[in-house]
């Protein structure tokens, strides 16, 4: 008798704590979907073309160097962001870069369009998920299987 | 397992700790061997190795509080005083853990990405579980009687849980600046083998220290306990 009512308190917290997590969980959800655009860091060249009124709006964009367009002239570095689907943006930069800005590698700026021009005020570098030695790329490109540059 | 009072866990952990300890410092030391002779990454080149710090510590302070929840639910439908004490012992541990991940994360951001701190879903989520280890921490100590304390921060705790999906697929999830996992991702590990093994073999090490950290603060929680108790009676 004793174990039975025992099993029905167990059964009765068990829902209380069920039903405190569900609500959290199902708030929490519905915040961050609606927010969505809002926690997003960056945007990616291809998700400008559908954005209206991108014209002097602080924005980040981010994707890759695009290969052979890394250049320093009057004292500005110029390059041209890309993504994969091949969208680029142009952009102005007039501070140090990080160190780790590298063509093909990824890239953050942050800043406004300015005559279709991206002039940017902050320049962060990303470094993707692939750490590897320079002896393991060797190998790699001896074995012909390497697809960096 | 409800069986199990808090005086024969810490009595079990302690006769173990002597083992645990040296097995942390054999773990560590050898870590720390591998991590000196390892070769730079080609990309990033020294400011690498803070990974074998920064990695286990956010894999621990995420695996802190999923332990810390579900003895929080323990705790609250079995009644048991013990679930409750393991999860008071573990937040504290939690929060130093979270407090290096922040750290040296923000010591490799600004090597690396050129920025100490950026508000993108990881970085602040990862904040926002310190937050939380120290709203529980705050929450044990605010109350007379310690049963009180122990119901109110098992809700926070598991009020918490949501939050570490949240901290684990962010990168996924949204774009941000910080990079995806390297490690436990669809395709399995995406760096080396001497990387990996390095890797593992310090986050055994620190997993090991944790235990042993663990069984100390339980060990005290327990003895105070006892000394609360006897004096009451002497009174």
């Amino acid at each position: 008798m004793r174990i039975i009512k025992l099993n029905n308190q167990i059964k009765k917290r068990f829902i209380f704590l069920l039903i405190i997590f569900a609500c959290f969980s199902a708030s929490i959800f519905l915040i961050s979907y609606s927010l969505k655009d809002q926690i997003a860091y960056f945007v990616e060249p291809t998700d400008l073309k559908s954005m209206d009124g991108i014209e002097n709006k602080y924005l980040r964009v981010g994707g890759l160097v695009k290969i052979n367009s890394l250049k320093f002239l009057d004292g500005n570095w110029t390059f041209e962001v890309i993504d994969q689907n091949q969208n680029s943006v142009n952009v102005v930069f007039s501070k140090t870069l990080p160190n780790l800005v590298e063509e093909n590698k990824g890239i953050i700026v942050e800043g406004k369009f300015i005559d279709n021009i991206f002039v940017a005020e902050i320049v962060l570098a990303k470094h993707d998920e692939n750490y590897m030695p320079q002896s393991a790329i060797d190998k790699l490109k001896e074995e012909g299987k390497w697809r960096g540059n | 397992m409800f069986a199990i009072t808090p005086n024969t866990l810490s009595n079990f952990m302690n006769s173990m700790s002597r083992y645990v300890i040296l097995l942390s410092l054999l773990l560590i030391s050898v870590s720390i061997f591998l991590i000196i002779f390892l070769e730079n990454d080609y990309y990033q080149g020294i400011s690498f190795k803070i990974m074998f710090i920064h990695v286990p510590t956010a894999w621990l302070s995420l695996a802190i509080f999923l332990m810390m929840g579900i003895s929080s639910i323990i705790g609250l439908i079995f009644k048991s005083p013990t679930a409750f004490t393991v999860a008071r012992s573990l937040s504290p541990i939690g929060l130093i853990m979270s407090i290096i991940v922040l750290v040296t994360g923000s010591i490799w951001g600004n090597l690396t990405w050129g920025a100490y701190w950026v508000w993108d879903a990881r970085l602040t989520s990862m904040l926002i579980l310190a937050f939380i280890y120290l709203g529980h921490i705050l929450l044990l100590h605010s109350f007379e009687h310690f049963q009180k304390a122990d119901f109110a921060a098992s809700i926070l705790a598991i009020i918490g849980l949501v939050n570490l999906p949240i901290v684990k697929f962010s990168v996924d999830w949204w774009t941000t600046l910080h990079q995806e996992s390297s490690v436990l991702r669809i395709g399995g590990p995406s760096m080396t083998n001497d990387y990996l093994i390095t890797l593992i073999v310090s986050f055994f090490g620190i997993f090991m220290l944790t235990i042993f950290w663990f069984s100390n603060i339980f060990y005290i929680i327990i003895e105070k306990r006892k000394m609360e108790r006897s004096k009451l009676l002497n009174d």
